[in-house]
């Protein structure tokens, strides 16, 4: 009888990796806080602010997406995700440490006054602004610092609560009624989570973070489209350590029927993420209001074009037509590369976002962005790999794990 | 080696020691019976609506719109409202059949039958606004883009309210034939136990020679696959697109980029509600509780409360946005002519609030989710909700548009408009009344495909195998390939 491997030994080659990507990441960031942070010129300094904004949300929200997804599949009662639940697990650690990071560079505008990146900071512009002073019960540092903490906060912590639960698995056998018992508390803390995560990512958390660049402008759909971009991200997260797994001979339960599901998600995700930025898009476009296309206009027709085209190809064109087939789906290779793709396609998303707002005039993505890229990356690889051996990889005694064994699309 | 494994902690969908041959004999039973007494009353009281509604209609045609009482400023009213409303309604049987399908949840077994049956017969109420309320009916054809003798007289292409003409008769089409397609095993076996010769030719037919061969099924798979695909993105689409109706414009309280996932959030929840609705009474006047199980009503209630909920994140995005964004037209709209319940229709805004936002959480609670007269309550307190949702939307952006002069006086509607409403109603029901006498309300078929895995008799056998230890059940599997 073959046992299964469910100690996850520490990767040499994502240690090195990691420590590889964290340095370029550090060294890049240290340049960019030499040359460009303190800068007289506020464009120069909004820049490095800027970059390592988006970079630190992209990150936080990828991975609170996976939370996510454990939640809301463990609140439709699914099956199939138990043979592989470790990993996302794993990836969701990420959330205090990146959510931390997050917040110190969040804090940071408001302590600098950078009303350069939000400029309902700058006091003066407010009050001969009847808009923005109208707005300032929403958009005031008070209340910004005491929301950014509570939404940080209380995602890691309530992931925390639910992968602690979810070590109750590995204790030994569960009778039915202890097992009717923990999906039951599982339950209760995944809605928990929900509910934060559609009172913060559903909703306010990007209009303050995000949509306060420009504050003149609105769209009730911001919100929700950022969420799908996050989200489908963090499957194509899943995907890649999943794979990666797969391909050490780990996870002997999960198989192509599993990645295929998997891929369902990124292909289906993708397409719902481009109805929602098609539908934010055109009735914007349609209704041809000054103040509402203004966000458009110069990422259309100005630096940005590239990116504003290139954003759909990525994200819709790419897994639309590459994603259809079922063979697709279950090739490792192939779903590995879209993967990158897509996390990379909606990470240049938060870019023409942030930047894109913070300086209009020009587009320049180089070598600080992927710096902090770099930075991020290498985080995720070492932040993994050791949350990966600390726990079973595989919740051997969860009551539905062995629906994930048989498990056929 | 099996293709499925299913967990003994998840309740059964079918009750009671069931053998294939009685799933047959009891959801065929209500078809091969003659029909109740109730069923002649409601078949009655239905078509007496109906009639009533035709006599509305027939005055709206014979008088012209001017028999409604939509005036001014409020030029769309109760019809635009019952379109939408009917249209939301009739989302959730391709929900149950597409969707659902797609991400593999076999409780929609004991359902989609029946809200594939409603879509249809909802969509065919919806259609009835629009094309009534061109006033001039007879030049209905106008809204097709037919190669014409009228010059250069063609529909505005820029138009949503185009769009929503190919939209709906496209969705219309698409769950016409998946629901079709699967009645088409089950009318075979009706057709097969068939005792008058009458029947038995009826019954074929509507078959199309099935004979149940392997091949038979092999094609009618692909096909329903093929369907489930083709409506997933329809199903989305019906509803964005009636969002365009309104968001396309500059109309304050309409122009909001939220409203299509939210129109369509908000569709799939009053669809759910009407099925609750009707599944309850079917399942009790037809004796089926084995098949529509309170597990069945449970998992309902959650899509509910969970799209419910998507629904009040969206009013209050909206509510937020219309002070966020320092608009003051949005601003009025939305703080006083809805928000504000002293104005004149604040009522029906927190009518819409309290009936759509507030009550579905009760369904938090499992005992409120597993309860039949609370479900069936809430279920009726949506539909009435999701109805206001429509009405405020379209009433309180129109009645006091950029003018102040063209301000108008409070609509309410004529006793012909409400007909219309009624007939409607007379219609959607005389439709199920005859598919629920003359269709296998269940799907045989599909209840079979999921017995022996989700049958109670069936899972209280495999107590042995879920209490082995996983790397033994896992070994079993290995040799079993």
């Amino acid at each position: 009888m073959s046992a299964l491997k469910l100690h996850f030994e520490s990767h040499p080659k994502l240690i090195r990796w990691g420590y590889i990507l964290s340095i370029i990441g550090i060294i890049a960031l240290v340049a960019g806080f030499s040359t460009e942070a303190f800068s007289a010129d506020p464009e120069i300094s909004s820049h490095f602010w800027g970059t390592l904004m988006y970079n630190s949300i992209f990150w936080t929200l990828v991975c609170n997406a996976v939370m996510f997804f454990i939640c809301i599949t463990t609140l439709a009662m699914a099956g199939f995700t138990q043979s592989f639940r470790r990993v996302a697990e794993a990836i969701s650690t990420l959330v205090p440490i990146f959510g931390t990071i997050a917040f110190l560079v969040l804090i940071y505008q408001i302590i600098s006054h950078n009303h350069h990146i939000y400029h309902w900071l700058d006091k003066d512009a407010v009050a001969h602004d009847p808009i923005l002073k109208g707005k300032s019960g929403f958009l005031n540092p008070t209340f910004f610092v005491i929301w950014t903490f509570l939404a940080i906060g209380l995602w890691s912590f309530l992931g925390y609560r639910i992968r602690k639960i979810s070590s109750e698995a590995d204790q030994g056998p569960m009778s039915p009624e202890q097992g009717k018992a923990y999906i039951w508390k599982n339950t209760v803390n995944a809605s928990l989570f929900i509910v934060w995560f559609a009172l913060t990512v559903g909703s306010t958390i990007h209009w303050l973070w995000t949509m306060s660049i420009d504050p003149h402008w609105y769209s009730t759909m911001f919100s929700w489209y950022n969420f799908a971009s996050t989200f489908v991200s963090g499957m194509s997260l899943i995907a890649i350590w999943v794979i990666f797994m797969k391909k050490n001979n780990y996870l002997e339960l999960t198989n192509q029927e599993h990645i295929h599901d998997i891929g369902k998600f990124m292909f289906g995700f993708s397409i719902f993420w481009t109805y929602l930025w098609f539908s934010q898009f055109m009735l914007i476009w349609y209704a041809n209001i000054p103040e509402e296309t203004v966000y458009f206009y110069h990422r259309m027709h100005g630096p940005y074009k590239f990116f504003f085209y290139a954003n759909l190809v990525i994200n819709f064109v790419c897994p639309i037509l590459i994603l259809m087939k079922r063979k697709a789906k279950r090739n490792y290779n192939l779903m590995i590369f879209m993967s990158i793709l897509i996390i990379l396609g909606h990470w240049m998303d938060f870019y023409q976002e942030f930047m894109g707002s913070i300086q209009k005039s020009h587009a320049n993505m180089g070598w600080l962005d992927f710096g902090v890229l770099c930075f991020f990356v290498g985080i995720l690889l070492l932040g993994v790999n050791k949350a990966l051996g600390k726990k079973p990889l595989i919740p051997v005694y969860h009551p539905f794990i062995k629906e994930s064994v048989i498990h056929h699309v | 080696m099996h293709l499925k494994y299913e967990s003994q902690l998840r309740e059964p969908l079918v009750y009671g020691e069931k053998t294939y041959g009685q799933v047959t004999e009891d959801i065929l039973k209500p078809i091969e019976r003659k029909p109740s007494k109730l069923w002649y009353v409601g078949f009655f009281i239905s078509s007496a609506l109906l009639l009533f509604g035709v006599y509305s209609v027939y005055r709206d045609v014979t008088y012209g719109i001017g028999q409604w009482n939509l005036n001014k400023t409020v030029g769309w009213g109760w019809d635009i409202t019952n379109f939408v409303w009917w249209v939301g309604i009739g989302h959730a049987g391709t929900l149950i059949s597409a969707i659902l399908l797609l991400f593999r949840q076999g409780w929609r077994t004991g359902v989609n039958r029946a809200a594939e049956a409603m879509t249809i017969f909802a969509v065919l109420c919806a259609g009835q606004f629009p094309v009534f309320h061109m006033g001039r009916v007879w030049m209905a054809f106008y809204t097709l883009p037919l190669p014409n003798t009228r010059g250069p007289l063609w529909p505005n292409f820029n138009s949503p309210l185009l769009w929503d003409v190919f939209a709906i008769s496209t969705y219309l089409t698409v769950s016409l034939l998946f629901w079709y397609s699967g009645l088409i095993p089950d009318l075979a076996t009706v057709r097969d136990r068939a005792k008058t010769k009458f029947t038995k030719l009826m019954y074929g037919i509507g078959s199309f020679g099935w004979s149940g061969s392997t091949k038979h099924w092999q094609r009618h798979e692909s096909l329903c696959l093929v369907l489930a695909g083709l409506s997933t993105p329809l199903v989305l689409s019906v509803h964005t697109i009636v969002s365009f109706d309104f968001a396309t414009s500059v109309i304050p309280g309409w122009h909001t980029t939220i409203f299509p996932p939210y129109f369509v959030a908000g569709a799939v929840f009053s669809g759910f509600a009407m099925v609750q609705s009707l599944m309850l009474v079917v399942r009790k006047v037809f004796g089926m509780e084995d098949y529509i199980t309170i597990g069945h009503i449970e998992a309902m209630n959650k899509v509910i409360v969970l799209t419910g909920s998507i629904v009040g994140v969206a009013y209050l995005t909206e509510l937020f946005m219309g002070w966020y964004s320092q608009n003051k037209y949005e601003g009025y709209t939305f703080w006083y002519s809805r928000a504000n319940l002293f104005s004149p229709y604040g009522w029906s805004y927190w009518g819409m609030m309290a009936c759509n936002v507030l009550s579905p959480q009760i369904f938090w609670f499992r005992s409120m989710r597993r309860n039949i007269f609370v479900t069936f309550f809430m279920s009726v307190i949506v539909n009435i909700g999701m109805w206001f949702e429509r009405f405020v939307i379209i009433v309180t952006s129109l009645y006091r548009d950029y003018l102040p002069s063209s301000w108008s006086i409070y609509y309410s509607p004529s006793p012909w408009e409400i007909g219309f409403f009624v007939g409607t109603f007379g219609l959607f029901f005389t439709c199920f009344f005859m598919f629920s006498k003359y269709a296998p309300v269940i799907a045989v078929a599909e209840i079979k495909y999921i017995l022996k895995t989700s049958g109670e008799s069936f899972k209280n056998k495999i107590t042995k195998i879920e209490t082995e230890p996983l790397d033994k059940f896992v070994d079993e599997q290995k040799h079993a390939h």
